[in-house]
């Protein structure tokens, strides 16, 4: 049972029910205990009428004349209602014209003694009364009354049928009333849930702060968690950037040793190449470290000023070749990513292209559904037909121009994070290199 | 020229300066970002390498503050902190280009020579006025397509008029950015150098490449190409 709500929904309509059963089975005795004891009165009543109309006949046996009977019923065969007197032995004496045949046997109760039953499981309702006619000579008789069952039944039926109808739509009712009550409870769980998502994709920067009383512990723990984590990261890149200087720097004087003409051919070379290997060592762990990747509290970040301070950079750092940068994208164009991580592929793209480029190069940023789209296009000489392995960490396109070869290595890191994608193309616009990357919901 | 090479870490501040002065760079030091800012500001430069990462003041401070006290030399940032933020932020203070630690001696002295003749207003390797040529990269000097031979104070003498082309160059100038502090200051010597200079490139004197303006200096007169 994962779901409060559905926790909550079960458990109430458990004891709804149960409530509901109970009551109903309840009402129903109590009403057909009521039936039952309102059937004896009535019965009892018509035992006094036949009494109070019975006399002796010309046998000296008690019994009553038809068409004296205290009540039509009586008379009518088929009628339900039925009477009999009989003797001590149980013979009867006299029945109502409304018996068919021959009364049920009974045993009679004592003198003086009401006798109340049922004749059968769905048999008629019988009420027997002992009494003992005082005249010449005293004689036991019994009085038995006989009504048949079915206004009983029909009176209980409409009754159950009533009851579990009101029972049936109250619960419906208050079911209802529940979910609504549950959904107006649970209503600030929900609102969390979408403002957590809005905080993941980067639309919020943090929980906001109305929220009941229990949960607003959880929020400011949440905002707090969002907070430190932001701040982690930062501290996680600084100590990166510290242990990268730290390293660099002994590397930078190793390779200048390299280079010293006091040194055999041999060791310089060999002492060039492990430095080397150390640097790319460095890089790719730093680099991989360093990526922020897909954030999911990253804050959204607007591409055009990064990409504007980059294209600023560039063309001072290639001043010599007085090259156009064109930056085409829409305004306020946002990405969810690390704005490291941003200014790593941009920045290495576009010196890439800056570097190649005989005098344009042109970026691209559009937004592709839920993907960024990145277009970057040069006039240079373009790739060589083995450009996949300049993906590769460290290799150049041609060693000839001063660089990290690294440029689209990292590009390849920072998007391996993000599962994006890279295509090397040749530009049909500008003639040259054309770099497509694509990154998925950014 | 004069170099300024502010870097925390003494053995590559050492190596770099020997770099440049291998080069026949005159080279200024400093250690941290508070004495590179005062040496930045204070002293005469042609070219600065500035470490990003400083203690006491940071590399892109000093940037901000040299440029914001007019200083125009041009700036190459050495960097460990490959990121591209931290290349922009130092760009964008005004650094005119960056280098990666580590990095091959012939990059940065090929970095730092473009960076100095662009400062000049020359867009390519090669020098070219009048019919003097001369190869920065490779060092030597062709007048009419004929060798000169120069010496090591000559040519760099040649290579700061020429880079300065069209300007006026004081004496007292030539001496801070060709000579080190602890070389005794002759203005003499320069006289000397410039009278030869004029010999080599121009025997017959009918060039006449460098003005001689009583009391304020010498000016390079040919076009640049």
């Amino acid at each position: 049972m994962t779901s409060i709500r559905a926790r909550l929904l079960l458990a109430a309509s458990t004891v709804l029910l149960t409530f509901v059963a109970l009551c109903g089975a309840a009402l129903e005795t109590a009403f057909r205990d009521s039936a039952r004891g309102a059937q004896e009165e009535r019965l009892r009543g018509l035992t006094y009428a036949l009494l109070g109309a019975a006399e002796p006949d010309e046998k000296n046996e008690l019994s009553l004349n038809d068409a004296n009977l205290p009540e039509p019923r009586l008379g009518q065969p088929q009628s339900g209602l039925e009477a009999a007197i009989l003797d001590e032995a149980g013979t009867t004496l006299w029945h109502s014209p409304s018996v068919d045949g021959e009364p049920p046997v009974v045993i009679g109760p004592e003198v003086g003694k009401w006798k109340f039953e049922r004749l059968g499981e769905s048999g008629p309702f019988a009420l027997s009364f002992g009494l003992r006619w005082l005249g010449d000579q005293p004689r036991r008789y019994t009085v038995l009354v006989l009504e048949s069952p079915e206004a009983y039944e029909a009176q209980l039926s409409i009754f159950r049928h009533t009851l579990w109808t009101y029972l049936f739509a109250g619960s419906i009712v208050l079911l209802l009333a529940l979910l609504l009550v549950m959904r107006w409870g649970l209503a600030p769980l929900r609102r969390l849930e979408g403002e957590l998502r809005e905080v993941e994709t980067g639309a919020a920067p943090q929980v906001g702060a109305r929220y009941p009383a229990e949960l607003t512990p959880l929020t400011s723990a949440l905002n707090a968690m969002i907070v430190g984590e932001r701040s982690q990261l930062q501290r996680y890149r600084h100590a990166l950037g510290d242990l990268a200087h730290s390293l660099k720097t002994p590397l930078a004087v190793l390779r200048g040793l390299a280079g010293d003409a006091r040194l055999a051919d041999e060791p310089r070379r060999q002492l060039d190449e492990q430095v080397g290997r150390m640097q790319s060592i460095a890089d790719h762990q730093l680099a991989r470290a360093a990526t922020a990747g897909r954030r999911t509290l990253a804050q959204p970040i607007n591409v055009r000023p990064i990409a504007d301070k980059l294209v600023a950079a560039l063309a001072k750092v290639y001043a010599d070749k007085n090259l156009v940068f064109s930056v085409e994208m829409p305004d306020g164009l946002t990405a969810r990513a690390d704005s490291g991580d941003l200014y790593e592929l941009l920045g290495n793209v576009l010196d890439n292209a800056a570097k190649w480029a005989r005098s344009r190069v042109s970026l691209a940023v559009a937004r592709e559904g839920n993907a960024l789209l990145l277009v970057a296009e040069d006039d240079g000489p373009g790739f060589p037909d083995d450009a996949e392995h300049l993906l590769g960490r460290g290799v150049r396109a041609d060693t000839r121009v001063p660089g990290q070869g690294l440029g689209l290595a990292s590009v390849v890191e920072v998007l391996s994070a993000y599962e994006g994608r890279i295509a090397l193309e040749r530009s049909a616009a500008l003639g040259g290199a054309r770099v497509t990357i694509r990154i998925p919901a950014a | 020229m004069r170099a300024l090479v502010i870097e925390d870490d003494a053995a590559l501040r050492e190596q770099v300066a020997g770099h440049f002065m291998a080069e026949g760079f005159v080279v200024d030091t400093a250690a941290d970002g508070e004495q590179g800012l005062y040496k930045a500001t204070e002293y005469p430069v042609d070219l600065a390498v500035i470490d990003l990462g400083l203690p006491k003041v940071s590399g892109v401070d000093i940037i901000k503050q040299a440029r914001k006290k007019g200083c125009t030399y041009p700036i190459l940032i050495l960097t460990a902190r490959d990121g591209w933020e931290s290349k922009v932020q130092g760009l964008e203070a005004g650094a005119d280009d960056y280098l990666v630690k580590p990095f091959h001696k012939e990059e940065l002295l090929a970095r730092a020579r473009a960076l100095l003749r662009r400062s000049g207003g020359w867009a390519h390797s090669t020098l070219e006025s009048g019919p003097i040529v001369l190869d920065t990269a490779a060092k030597s000097v062709q007048v009419s397509g004929t060798a000169v031979d120069l010496t090591a104070y000559e040519y760099r003498l040649l290579e700061y008029l020429l880079l300065h082309a069209g300007r006026v160059v004081s004496k007292s100038t030539l001496t801070e950015h060709l000579y080190a502090e602890n070389v005794e200051r002759d203005s003499n010597v320069i006289e000397v150098f410039v009278r030869r200079l004029r010999t080599k490139l121009d025997p017959d004197e009918t060039l006449k490449p460098i003005d001689t303006l009583r009391g304020q200096g010498y000016r390079w007169t040919l076009p640049r190409k």
